[in-house]
């Protein structure tokens, strides 16, 4: 058992959830504790004790039967399913009658008759042939099934069961006899087609785990946006969080410690009443200044992957910015600030994204821009920093640098974020050198890490 | 269902707690192990209540420390006594007179008074705060670190060192060990996330609104002059309200508050009147009153979504 619960934790660790060695060994405590028998509070021993984020219960919820399933339920034994009231000859015709039907059928009815299960090797042959060994994700699992299905003849099944009906009608035998068999037969189909669903769950959740330990090694946070496949976007998207709840308590801390040089005069009386009001301790007045964004993202294909994880970080880091306005242009600025202050984050960044498909060498900066000094020029003031994140490549359009200059005017400061490098700047329709000199401050981020590095010195 | 588990289930409901089995589970787990324990869920669904039942079950005193913004180690731990040394050192004046009278040399007299120094940094003038208390205490005691969320993340840190071994270092008076292992249970409104190192020392439970059937036995436990008609009416309604898109939907606390309020006002059923006047101790935002107006008056319903409509 305890080797199974290991194995369950590394699947956990797979699906994202982070498990220390501490926790898992609180986990076999509890488990002693508590014991396995009642499966209710063997389940609440291992959630207590391996899963801390109420968002994890999910995954915990669709691991857990499948590491510790049934197997699913037991089959009925003849007896049980009333078979012993055929009498002998009534025995007979069904024999005869089964032996009528395809080759494939004979052998799964007389099991489903007789309440047999598939045995684990049988289970495992299965599966090999279905191919599960071949398999890489949850989302293969229905084609496994529906292929072991097949291969035990399950999906010929119903039509041969009515054959069978009639061909027991024919010999004459009587109506609830036959509704005893088909009973028993489809019930046991049914535990028989449960079972394999758990099998392939299991095997494909231990196939996750396993590569999910050979695939650690390599560094995502490094690598381009552009060159990262499905899998790994959907492996650093779970990073975000942590990377910016990390990002978000050294702010936090950064915070705490920069003073603006006033002295606080309760606080320091306070402090100080125990070395008899001498003021050997200073406590100085917090700065409170979080900082005020606008982020304008460049969302056409290019830039896609780049503003999503923007965008991403942005939602996560919504407590250590005093007010965010976020807009997304292609051709025409659009204001994103309510889809990102509800819902979840997946959800209203996948929003955003579908609202505003991406076209055919449609971007226009230069346009954009002037909808959003049009628009939505409130957003900025002398607090506000101002983000943009785009490659500059404006389709030979009017870049309009003058209005970059109307906004750094007004805002604190203008910072470009753009994933291409200097030496791509100023190539085919890239204007990037023309933007250049005219921010703040431009840093480069094609990867997940630069980008944390560029958010970080934004908080301080 | 285990027979430990359900013995913590039947104690807590002694202590009028109605608690799942999985509360019951976690709840048995974090004793057995002498783990922290950390709650989460939505705010008034009884973590605290859960918290001081619990210290009634084992016998515990319950100490509790109330987190803040700001919150440091001098509120939460200990502090010198100034005032108090102060006030001892001018009424013990003549005695300190006497003892350094016959002193010679400055310095004798500043050894001397060294010497002495034990008796102003000893735990007569040590203030003691909700953990170090919980940590000195000869009983047995239950430490109850509410809404641990609202707390600094530098605080989380020190509270770490202080759960992982139960001593603190006072630098006048050395090391402090605890009398006896306090049982910790910390609670999180989830405002803000925790650190992994708080959470990987911890047990997990999280505590959700209750389901009607749970809600309404808790109903009837703690408002027993209710009508069960009313309770069920009641309880469906804040049910409902809660599946709304609110500001802050109803807490089990506020149901119970709406309840007695019910039972005060004698009200027989439902109506609009009962309802306009106690609906404000269930729901605290004007908007999401409006929101139930509407659920309730299905009649405003369209002129309101005309409204919405045209402004957006």
């Amino acid at each position: 058992m305890e080797r199974r619960i290991v194995e369950f934790i590394m699947g956990m660790r797979a699906a994202g959830v982070r498990i220390s060695i501490a926790e898992s060994e609180d986990c076999m405590k509890a488990v002693r504790e508590l014991g396995i028998e009642d499966r209710g509070s063997f389940r609440e021993t291992l959630r207590a004790t391996l899963v801390k984020d109420v968002h994890d219960f999910p995954k915990f919820d669709e691991l857990f039967p499948l590491y510790f399933g049934s197997g699913g339920p037991p089959m009925r034994s003849p007896s049980a399913g009333g078979l012993d009231q055929l009498r002998p000859e009534d025995m007979q015709a069904l024999q005869q009658a089964i032996k009528q039907l395809r080759n494939r059928v004979q052998e799964l009815i007389q099991r489903l008759l007789n309440g047999e299960q598939l045995s684990r090797q049988e289970l495992e042959r299965f599966a090999q042939q279905a191919g599960l060994q071949y398999a890489d994700t949850m989302r293969d699992r229905l084609w496994i099934e529906r292929r072991m299905q097949q291969l035990l003849g399950l999906d010929k099944l119903e039509q041969e069961l009515q054959q069978l009906m009639r061909l027991l009608e024919q010999a004459g035998m009587a109506e609830d006899l036959r509704e005893i068999i088909r009973q028993q037969v489809e019930d046991n189909a049914q535990a028989m087609r449960e079972q394999i669903r758990q099998h392939v769950g299991a095997g494909l959740a231990e196939r996750q785990a396993e590569r999910y330990q050979q695939r650690r090694g390599s560094d995502l946070m490094h690598k381009p946006f552009n060159r990262l496949t499905e899998e790994e976007a959907e492996e650093l998207r779970k990073q975000v969080r942590r990377l910016a709840a990390q990002l978000r308590s050294r702010a936090a801390l950064r915070q705490r410690r920069a003073n603006d040089g006033q002295i606080d005069v309760r606080r320091t009386m306070r402090v100080n009443l125990r070395y008899g009001g001498v003021p050997l301790e200073l406590r100085y007045r917090r700065r409170h200044l979080k900082p005020r964004l606008v982020l304008i993202c460049d969302v056409s294909t290019s830039m896609r992957p780049v503003a999503e994880f923007m965008l991403r970080l942005v939602y996560e880091l919504q407590d250590q910015v005093s007010k965010t306005r976020s807009f997304a242009f292609i051709d025409t600025m659009h204001e994103i600030s309510q889809d990102l202050s509800t819902s979840h984050a997946s959800e209203s960044i996948q929003e955003i994204l579908y609202r505003i498909p991406p076209g055919h060498y449609n971007t226009d900066l230069g346009a954009s821009l002037a909808t959003f000094i049009h628009r939505y020029f409130d957003a900025t003031d002398r607090r506000t920093t101002v983000i943009v994140l785009g490659d500059g490549r404006n389709n030979y359009n009017d870049p309009r640098l003058d209005l970059v200059d109307t906004i750094r005017a007004r805002a604190k400061q203008v910072i470009w974020l753009t994933p291409e490098p200097q030496t791509m700047w100023g190539t085919g329709d890239s204007d990037m050198h023309l933007y250049a000199p005219r921010c703040d401050a431009v840093h480069e981020v094609s990867s997940l890490a630069q980008l944390i590095r560029a958010i970080d010195r934004l908080l301080v | 269902m285990d027979n430990s588990t359900s013995s913590v289930q039947q104690a807590l409901a002694a202590q009028q707690y109605i608690a799942s089995d999985q509360i019951a589970t976690v709840l048995f787990l974090a004793d057995r192990l002498g783990k922290p324990l950390l709650i989460e869920g939505p705010a008034g669904v009884g973590k605290t209540e859960l918290a001081k039942a619990w210290s009634a079950v084992t016998d515990r005193e319950l100490i509790r420390l109330q987190c803040y913004e700001g919150l440091d180690e001098a509120k939460a731990l200990y502090e010198w006594e100034y005032a108090k040394q102060m006030l001892y050192t001018q009424l013990l004046r003549d005695k300190l007179n006497h003892v350094l009278a016959d002193a010679v040399t400055l310095a004798e007299a500043a050894d001397r008074l060294a010497s002495e120094e034990d008796i102003f940094f000893s735990e007569r003038f040590l203030l003691q705060r909700p953990l170090l208390k919980a940590i000195l205490n000869d009983r047995p005691t239950l430490l109850l670190i509410d809404e641990i969320d609202r707390s600094d993340a530098e605080f989380e840190a020190f509270l770490l060192e202080v759960l992982s071994d139960f001593q603190v270092s006072i630098p006048e008076l050395g090391t402090l060990q605890a009398r006896q292992q306090p049982t910790v249970i910390l609670t999180s409104n989830n405002t803000r996330e925790l650190s992994e190192a708080l959470k990987r020392r911890c047990l997990y439970l999280f505590i959700d609104y209750p389901t009607l059937e749970e809600e309404l036995r808790i109903v009837q436990l703690k408002v027993p002059g209710m009508a069960p008609r009313l309770a069920q009416q009641a309880v469906e309604l804040v049910q409902r309200l809660r599946k709304l898109d609110l500001k802050k939907a109803p807490s089990v606390s506020e149901t119970l508050d709406w309840a007695r309020a019910l039972v005060l006002l004698n009200a027989q059923a439902l109506d609009q009147q009962v309802l306009d006047q106690t609906l404000t101790v269930l729901l605290k935002h004007e908007a999401d009153l409006q929101k139930a107006q509407r659920l309730l008056n299905p009649r405003d319903y369209g002129r309101d979504m005309g409204g919405r409509f045209s402004r957006s």
